[in-house]
């Protein structure tokens, strides 16, 4: 799982680079525009350990905002799943406010929080929050009639259970989701970080974009690209340990 | 104990053909009792009618005796977090362990314990969903082909032990194996489509307890009488 995520990703990136070489020969462009395969290693040389601590920066900025969404859309999406006024009332305005680009909110937040830690944190969590909270809704609110009714009409239902039964149903959907909404987290703290933060690979990205400097955006890319599979990597290979972990039998065996 | 269903309707919502169609009949005593017909007919929304557990149709549905009613069917499943042993072992109370033990040996069940539930094959998953069922308190138990997919020898063994440990509780036993609920149950309503003959009968059956001697011209003539209800 891990390994072909690092491998998918380095096809599409080396394809990605391909292309550029191309429209640079094609066009005869200097290295100005595009630079050649000679100078992005040179660059490469010069800015992958920076480049290296400031993803783990927007990294753990982005893990944290994913966790802080991933409760937050469990405790909505929990207290939502009833077909009872409130829990209607939890869904409507979470389809209604999903609607609403996130991202053009973060200029407040920088406005009122500055730039720091918190607004980047903020920032990642709302664009991964929602995609999130609607997956938990849609699960949450779906009944397994099949094994929910024993329970339902032995009155051994509680709310636990009820969302015990739901998630384990639905736990490869949830798995997906949440290593998903990991490349949301990643891009909504570079997008703060691009905004006006002071640290992190977003920031960096802009440097060098004021710069005009394509080698360190392409360097910087690659390493977004590649921490952010292992990230997910990581992240699936848990929830595949987790299924298994909880479908195999006690003694071992599969009848 | 009695249950009686009296004018009883029931239309799908959207639909215009009734399910069920001004049906009254009456069933007393425990024991097992049938609900026997082709598919389509109403079997099933005619049991959750009775468990009041879904649909809500016309008509009068009275109980005697009969403070819980649950109802079962063939599709459900157990959690698959943990193994279906530990599953029973919650949903039973302290006192009727010994009972549960005894079931699981007659229900030939003793070797999956320890497996979950999805490990098991379909008949072992319908006899673990109604041992959990037969763990309960309950009054009046519908089984909706809860003992598909067991074979034959085993189901007529659990059936006759099911009769004699529940011998206070009344059974409404849904399936579509003529000989057997000829056999086994003490009445049975056959539900029809016929819009010329009268919708339903209730015809008595041979009620077979442990040891039973088969009566083979009674039991041709149960099941002629069945046959020629619908």
């Amino acid at each position: 799982m891990l390994f072909r995520r690092i491998y998918q990703f380095l096809i599409v990136y080396i394809i990605g680079v391909l292309f550029l070489l191309m429209i640079k020969t094609g066009f005869s462009l200097s290295d100005y525009v595009i630079p050649g395969l000679a100078l992005i290693f040179e660059t490469a040389g010069q800015v992958t350990r920076e480049y290296f601590f400031d993803v783990i920066n927007t990294l753990s900025v982005a893990v944290l905002g994913q966790a802080l969404s991933i409760a937050l859309a469990f405790t909505v999406g929990i207290a939502g799943r009833k077909s009872s006024w409130m829990g209607s009332f939890i869904k409507v305005t979470a389809y209604n406010i999903q609607a609403y680009p996130i991202v053009a909110l973060a200029p407040i937040m920088f406005i009122l929080l500055g730039d720091g830690f918190v607004p980047r944190l903020l920032i990642a969590s709302m664009i991964c929050y929602f995609p999130l909270l609607l997956s938990v809704l849609g699960i949450m609110a779906t009944p397994v009639a099949d094994i929910e009714h024993f329970y339902i009409v032995t009155d051994r239902m509680r709310w636990q259970l009820e969302v015990k039964i739901r998630a384990f149903e639905n736990l490869s959907k949830l798995t997906t989701v949440i290593s998903g909404s990991a490349t949301l987290a990643m891009a909504g703290t570079i997008v703060g970080e691009f905004i006006a933060a002071n640290a992190g690979i977003g920031y960096s990205i802009r440097i060098a974009l004021y710069q005009s400097d394509l080698a360190k955006i392409l360097v910087a890319l690659f390493m977004i690209g590649i921490i952010i599979s292992i990230y997910q990597g990581i992240l699936e290979t848990m929830g595949e340990q987790i299924k298994t972990k909880w479908s195999i039998s006690d003694k071992g065996g599969v009848l | 104990m009695r249950l009686e269903c009296n004018n009883l309707n029931f239309t799908y919502p959207g639909s215009k053909i009734a399910v069920i169609h001004n049906l009254s009949f009456s069933m007393k005593n425990p024991g097992f009792k049938a609900l026997f017909g082709p598919s389509g007919v109403g079997k099933t929304s005619l049991a959750k009618m009775i468990a009041k557990s879904a649909f809500h149709g016309n008509g009068e549905i009275v109980t005697e005796k009969m403070d819980k009613i649950l109802y079962s069917y063939n599709l459900e499943r157990l959690p698959g977090w943990s193994s279906t042993g530990n599953h029973l072992n919650k949903v039973t109370s302290p006192e009727k362990q010994p009972l549960k033990e005894k079931l699981i040996d007659i229900f030939e069940l003793s070797d999956v314990l320890g497996s979950r539930f999805s490990n098991l094959s379909m008949g072992q998953q319908n006899r673990m969903n109604l041992i959990r069922y037969l763990m309960q308190d309950f009054d009046l138990l519908i089984l909706d082909e809860s003992l598909a997919n067991v074979d034959e020898k085993l189901r007529e063994t659990i059936i006759l032990a099911i009769k004699e440990l529940f011998s206070d509780k009344m059974f409404l036993y849904i399936s579509h194996n003529l000989m057997e609920v000829s056999k086994f149950c003490s009445q049975i309503l056959v539900l029809g489509k016929s819009v010329k003959k009268k919708d339903c009968f209730v015809i008595d059956g041979q009620d077979a307890k442990k040891g039973y001697m088969l009566d083979k011209i009674k039991l041709d003539k149960t099941m002629l009488e069945i046959m020629n209800a619908f």
